[in-house]
């Protein structure tokens, strides 16, 4: 190889594709690397809930407000495995480039905090549309589920989106061990899924554990999907969607606000 | 020293860093290197070098202070794109195989997908892995991950190189070819900054050394007057005599 004479000092900066498409395209071949348990394992653990809890006890439980429970227990389940996915994705890629510095070769490239963020989060997102898809493809036709309410749907589908991914950088940034990573998951995401109202009415339930729900905000993502796909919720889509909407503003701000400052990423 | 009038490569005022703990690690500190340079920054550990070079690079914020890298703000996306870093930890990506660690790494500043891979490959090439272009980090030896870490500090074609510790525990072998290669891309321009514990190393690549103890410079000059200056038959005489001061 010939050495070659460096670049000019004086001419700007302009990249022949944006650098953000390459921290993109690394965050997804990270995860398809790793497509057995990042994107087929995932989608295994929904389709089971619905085969155990749906298919094979459907005669056995009481349709809830005319659905047969197959179909009630699916919107939930699809915004389960798209939420864990979502943080688990953002959190582990994020804590592992800090734990072993390589994202220091992000910080001081010409990547932008915001595009770094950007590339973070949708790379996030891009492995929640896989797992998504994945589960309505293959779930799906087994409780036969359609859109009943397409723009209720794709609202409610893009927060979920969002908000699951910034969560997941969000916890990457601050996450300080490998235990906070998986505490988090199993001790934070994973009880605010189960206790949203995937598997039963909120409306069914003893007035403390209602109070409860409403606290949760896993269970208003739960809603606006059920509204969307089946066209039936305890709650009505205004209030589902405003409150879904809130929760991307708020996370989206906190992460971007923290990206800007660096404080978490740099010394 | 090369006669071109570029702005200085590196120029550092009145830089200080406290880290959250109280400890001050870098401390009121001036620097100028030309470019051009061939620069050596020696110290003991903890006398604030990495603190320095990650400040310089982005990775750490100071607390007070300016950095111009050949006349830009240390910040702008043109002062990002002319400095490459080879730090002294082996901080590759465990996720992605070497060819594709380069081909991201020259990605990030801003290469198109032709470039990119050419220079990955010609790099992969230059330091002898290309059978191990599909290699993952656990599965490169430690010499392997030395070289594919200035692979990576190169791939853009920086015009102001820093190695932080580069050939730390490299062998003789390997510390001669990366050596010559780095002489070689010092010869077409590249403005070097070199921090090593090698101190005959320093003596024999750079023009110009700086001594940093406790976050500030304590002497600097070429290896001939800063013998001079410290009555030194050596520079690890002038070392000892400098850190003891």
């Amino acid at each position: 190889m010939t050495v070659v004479a460096p670049p000019p000092y004086d001419r700007q900066y302009q990249a022949e594709r944006p650098a953000f498409l390459w921290l993109l395209e690394r965050e997804i071949v990270r995860f398809l690397k790793i497509w057995r348990f990042s994107i087929l394992g995932q989608i295994l653990a929904a389709l089971l809930f619905v085969l155990v809890f749906g298919v094979a006890l459907k005669d056995r439980v009481e349709a809830i407000h005319g659905i047969p429970y197959d179909r009630f227990i699916l919107p939930g389940l699809l915004v389960q495995a798209m939420l864990t996915v979502g943080f688990v994705n953002g959190t582990t890629s994020l804590f592992e480039a800090r734990n072993d510095r390589y994202i220091h070769r992000v910080l001081a490239s010409p990547l932008r905090w915001w595009e770094i963020n950007l590339g973070l989060v949708v790379g996030g997102i891009v492995r929640e549309v896989l797992v998504g898809l994945g589960v309505i493809l293959v779930a799906g036709p087994l409780v036969g589920i359609g859109v009943a309410h397409p723009f209720v749907f794709s609202a409610a589908t893009v927060a979920l989106l969002v908000s699951a991914s910034q969560l997941g950088v969000l916890a990457g940034t601050y996450a300080r061990s490998l235990d906070d990573v998986y505490s988090l998951e199993t001790l934070v995401v994973l009880p605010l899924g189960f206790l949203s109202g995937i598997f039963y009415s909120v409306d069914k339930l003893p007035p403390a554990w209602r109070a409860l729900s409403y606290a949760n905000p896993v269970y208003y993502f739960v809603e606006a999907m059920r509204a969307g796909l089946l066209g039936h919720a305890d709650l009505s889509p205004t209030v589902s969607l405003s409150v879904v909407g809130g929760i991307v503003v708020v996370l989206s701000g906190w992460s971007l606000a923290l990206f800007r400052s660096a404080k978490q990423l740099k010394s | 020293m090369s006669p071109t009038a570029a702005p200085a490569a590196l120029a550092v005022r009145g830089l200080t860093k406290t880290y959250g703990a109280g400890l001050t690690a870098v401390r009121d500190l001036d620097l100028e290197i030309a470019d051009g340079a061939f620069f050596g920054l020696l110290g003991p550990n903890g006398a604030g070098k990495t603190t320095l070079i990650g400040t310089v690079c982005n990775l750490v914020r100071p607390t007070a202070g300016e950095i111009q890298i050949f006349g830009h703000d240390y910040r702008s996306r043109e002062a990002r794109f002319l400095v490459g870093l080879s730090e002294q930890d082996v901080n590759l990506d465990r996720f992605i195989d070497a060819e594709e660690i380069l081909v991201y790494q020259a990605g990030y500043y801003g290469l198109g997908r032709p470039e990119a891979w050419r220079r990955t490959r010609e790099l992969l090439d230059l330091f002898d892995l290309s059978a191990k272009a599909k290699s993952r980090r656990s599965e490169l030896s430690g010499g392997m991950q030395r070289r594919l870490l200035l692979a990576q500090a190169l791939v853009h074609g920086p015009r102001l190189l820093i190695l932080d510790e580069p050939t730390a525990g490299a062998d003789v072998e390997l510390r001669t070819e990366l050596w010559d290669y780095i002489r070689r891309l010092h010869g077409a321009g590249t403005t070097v900054l070199l921090t090593t514990h090698y101190l005959e190393e320093a003596e024999a690549l750079c023009d110009e050394i700086a001594l940093i103890r406790g976050g500030v410079v304590v002497a600097r000059g070429s290896a001939n007057d800063l013998r001079d200056r410290f009555g030194a038959r050596d520079i690890s005489e002038v070392y000892l005599r400098a850190m003891a001061a």
